[in-house]
């Protein structure tokens, strides 16, 4: 933005980026018992990025995200497709989801390929609309 | 137009040789039987449709001039275009009009009729367009369209109220009509119809506009669709329908009126013209006015010297056409000011234009006198007008002056042609096509016994009374020579004076601002200026304009079906019924912000508090999920949108008026209530009858046991509907990508006007 800068702004934002990032995550594994899911996770994850550019610039926002916006974006949408994929080599329909119980440790974990589906909505939406916010963000001075 | 003689590129064997298909035809067609004979397949069976053709003496007689002025044409073309890059896209096209023009005259359906008759139009477009990269062309080739276009939707319209009159009604019965059926109004106003496009394919009057325009074709497409095939189509429709309608008082009378003003208009306008094409043109308006009248003649003799002159016309009209490509294409010019004595560089095709002259002057011994000496022995046994009896020697008078003007004027006398442009024949192919029509003109004249069958067997498919013994074309000329030889005369002096007849026909101009084509070229305009003042007075350049218009339109188009739409009984509010009290509040405060804030920042904030206000609404009516969703959505866009706009500065230009309220506020607060009102109107009366919740019942009951979610939204979400979320996602992608190049860098300080 401007070339004022504001220290406190500064300081806030870089520790509420992350912040705002772990609240999407948790959005996103509650998703499934619980109000939350990949859309809603990637809001907020886009209002990180927007708050992020607004502090540091657009660019410094950019080089944030993995892949670059529409890089994500595109993982995304494959990592959903993909997780239909393993239905298709059981013989299912497209996108049939499958369950499983990992035990990691002494604790039992649900892995499915439902959180991956959810886990590529998130990011394509991510990738999406964090880069439109930015393309507009960055004609600003 | 035409080629400069290039050297001989090689051309495909198939372009070389095609003529020889429709000359192969020939004695197969005039094998074809007097009698009617008809083939019939099932074709749209619901509709009653079949694949239905027939053939007679009149089809026989009019296949015979497609196929045989076709093989001259076919024959004509490759070399009159030799060396041109899509010679063979136009042979395509001439085929592929031959094929339409025997499918229309061989259609026993009316809707079979139809469909070839819309393709000949399509196929005339094109061909008339050929020189597409010529403005004049394309402007004559839509006018050729729109004009035919416009006569081929009568005629739809028609042939739909005469099978509703007569279901199942087919050509060949229109001979033997049940009088029932010719008494009904929806009958005869659907002949009416029929007439009206007859009369824009053979332009009649007031149609006949688009027939000079359409000179603008090349040579040999304007020999065979605009002087012996399509524009006789129309004709040979009335001819169909005389039999039956023949006993109609206003029939005749509109065809002997119709046909007579034509007649004399081509008469009167080619005097007018230097450009020998266009006299011809003009001529053949002329003509087929005359053929009109003759079909409306009432007795049989008018059927005979209707067959009779439709042969004759084709022979002499299609050579002299390419006379004048011949002699365009020698000379580089149609201007009959800029030659003389063309004959002697032009041996052959003086030959051609002098014997198709001839015929066209109806002199003694060609075919052109036997039409004409029917014609008078039909007009004496009818008696008609003296109106257009005059009409008619008008309209003789000036066509001898014109076959001079073809072949006399511009073939004999002292040479003179454009410099550097030698007369010179084009090779057989340029001068054999017109000599052969020409000559089979004069054989026929000598011999008229070798036509009379065919002339014959056509007429008595309009007159079926026509006797045996009253169909001969021996000509009594003796009889009637006297009239002729007024005719002569009077063409002969009208010939020597016509430069002095042109001159004094040029000061006509007000026919050009005042008669048909000019309403054409009036009514274009107008449609553009119409539609230019529409879309600027709709597209303001202002989204409030737009705005506006969709919501007016909106209002208007959907209010009658609201009208009874039942409202549900208001119901308590219920648990958190505070809650969504004060989402319903925030919200309408908002609105009010948003609509009357003071500056960018406030409005903005007050569209941001609409959204919350709902994402409270949303929360104490049991979606959490939409209300998470929605105040994030919200809190982004505030965010986003009021930085992106913090550059725009208020108060400047002509969208902070607009945004004000601008010009009548009273009737956008009104639209705006109306909308608003309507909107909520159906929004509630819809929600009232979302009675069936047998979907919702199953994905609650399904969703723990079956996708391992007790969140019933996120599982509809990411399992039963996965795919359809797929779909959204990679649609947001496609958003973006869309976007991208859209949002980079708004040019800074311009407000969005």
């Amino acid at each position: 933005m401007n070339a004022q800068r504001s220290i406190m702004l500064e300081t806030t934002v870089s520790f509420l980026y992350w912040v705002m990032l772990g609240a999407a995550l948790w959005l996103l594994l509650r998703g499934h018992n619980a109000p939350g899911g990949g859309f809603v996770a990637a809001l907020v994850a886009v209002a990180a990025t927007a708050a992020c550019a607004l502090v540091f610039g657009a660019p410094a926002a950019r080089a944030r995200l993995p892949f670059g916006p529409l890089g994500l974006s595109a993982l995304g949408l494959a990592l959903a497709a993909a997780s239909g994929l393993p239905a298709l080599a059981l013989g299912q329909a497209f996108l049939t989801h499958w369950w499983g119980e990992l035990a990691v440790g002494g604790l039992a974990l649900k892995v499915s390929t439902v959180l991956l589906f959810d886990l590529g909505v998130a990011l394509c939406v991510w990738g999406a609309l964090g880069g439109f916010c930015l393309r507009l963000l960055e004609g600003v001075r | 137009m035409a080629q400069a003689a290039l050297p001989a590129a090689p051309q495909a064997i198939w372009i070389r040789w095609a003529w020889l298909l429709p000359l192969a035809l020939l004695p197969a067609v005039a094998g074809l039987p007097g009698e009617p004979a008809s083939w019939s397949v099932p074709w749209v069976a619901p509709l009653g449709v079949r694949l239905g053709f027939a053939a007679d003496g009149l089809a026989r007689l009019f296949l015979l001039l497609v196929c045989g002025v076709g093989a001259a044409v076919l024959a004509y073309a490759p070399g009159y275009l030799r060396g041109h890059a899509r010679l063979g896209q136009l042979m395509c096209l001439l085929i592929a009009f031959t094929l339409a023009m025997a499918g229309a005259i061989l259609a026993n359906d009316l809707l079979l009729l139809l469909l070839f008759w819309e393709a000949t139009s399509v196929l005339s477009f094109l061909l008339v367009g050929f020189e597409h990269d010529n403005q004049d062309s394309r402007d004559s080739a839509r006018q050729a369209l729109l004009v035919t276009g416009a006569g081929g939707l009568a005629l739809l319209a028609g042939i739909v109220l005469i099978l509703l009159a007569a279901p199942g009604l087919r050509l060949g019965d229109l001979a033997h009509l049940d009088p029932a059926v010719l008494g009904d109004a929806r009958f005869q106003a659907g002949v009416a119809l029929v007439l009206a496009g007859a009369m824009t394919k053979s332009a009649q009057f007031p149609f006949h506009f688009w027939l000079p325009g359409a000179m603008a074709a090349p040579t040999p497409v304007s020999a065979y669709l605009h002087s012996a095939t399509m524009v006789n189509l129309g004709v040979y429709v009335m001819a169909r329908f005389d039999e039956a309608m023949g006993a109609v008082p206003w029939w005749e009378a509109a065809l002997l009126a119709i046909g007579t003003v034509t007649a004399l208009w081509g008469a009167v306008q080619a005097p007018r013209e230097r450009d020998l094409k266009r006299i011809l043109a003009w001529s053949t308006v002329s003509a087929l006015g005359t053929l009109t009248v003759l079909i409306g003649l009432p007795n049989e003799l008018g059927a005979l010297a209707f067959a009779a002159f439709l042969l004759a016309h084709a022979l002499y009209k299609a050579p002299l056409f390419f006379v004048a490509g011949n002699v365009d294409h020698a000379t580089g010019t149609r201007l009959i000011d800029r030659m003389r004595g063309l004959r002697h560089g032009m041996p052959v095709t003086a030959l051609a234009a002098v014997l198709a002259g001839l015929s066209m002057a109806g002199l003694p011994a060609t075919v052109g006198f036997v039409a004409k000496d029917t014609i008078k022995a039909a007009k004496e046994v009818s008696g008609v007008l003296w109106m257009v009896e005059g009409a008619s020697l008008l309209v003789s008078t000036v066509g001898v002056a014109i076959a001079s003007v073809a072949a006399v004027r511009i073939f004999f006398g002292r040479p003179r042609h454009p410099a550097g442009h030698a007369p010179h024949e084009g090779g057989w192919r340029l001068a054999l096509p017109p000599l052969a029509l020409a000559g089979t003109g004069i054989v026929l004249g000598l011999f008229p016994g070798l036509a009379e069958p065919l002339v014959a067997d056509a007429a008595r498919m309009i007159s079926p009374a026509l006797g045996r013994g009253d169909a001969s074309l021996e000509t009594g000329w003796l009889l009637r020579i006297e009239s002729f030889a007024v005719v002569w005369a009077v063409g002969a002096i009208v010939y020597a004076g016509w430069n002095r007849l042109h001159g004094l026909l040029d000061r006509l101009r007000f026919l050009d601002r005042a008669g048909p084509a000019a309403a054409y070229d009036a009514a274009l305009r107008g449609l553009k200026q119409g539609a230019g003042s529409l879309a600027r007075a709709l597209q303001g350049r202002r989204l409030s304009r737009y705005l506006v218009a969709t919501v007016v339109a909106t209002v208007l188009l959907s209010a009658p079906w609201t009208v009874g739409l039942a409202l549900p009984a208001p119901a308590p509010l219920g648990d958190g019924g505070a809650g969504v009290l004060v989402g319903c509040v925030t919200a309408s405060l908002g609105a009010i912000l948003a609509v009357r804030g003071r500056d960018t920042l406030g409005r903005l904030l007050g569209a941001g508090a609409v959204g919350a206000g709902s994402a409270v609404v949303f929360l104490f009516r049991g979606a959490p999920d939409l209300a998470l969703t929605q105040l994030a959505v919200e809190t982004v866009f505030v965010v986003v949108a009021a930085v992106a706009l913090g550059r725009y500065r208020p108060g400047q230009g002509a969208g902070a008026a607009a945004a004000r309220g601008g010009a009548w506020p009273i009737a956008r607060l009104g639209a705006a209530l109306a909308f608003g009102l309507l909107l909520g109107a159906v929004l509630l009366a819809l929600s009232g009858r979302l009675q069936d919740s047998a979907m919702a019942d199953y994905f609650l009951a399904q969703s723990v046991p079956q996708a391992h979610g007790r969140n019933v939204v996120n599982v509809i979400i990411v399992d039963f509907r996965a795919l359809d979320t797929l779909g959204e996602i990679a649609v947001v992608m496609l958003a973006a990508l869309a976007a991208w190049p859209l949002a980079r860098r708004l040019p800074p300080g311009r407000s969005g006007g």
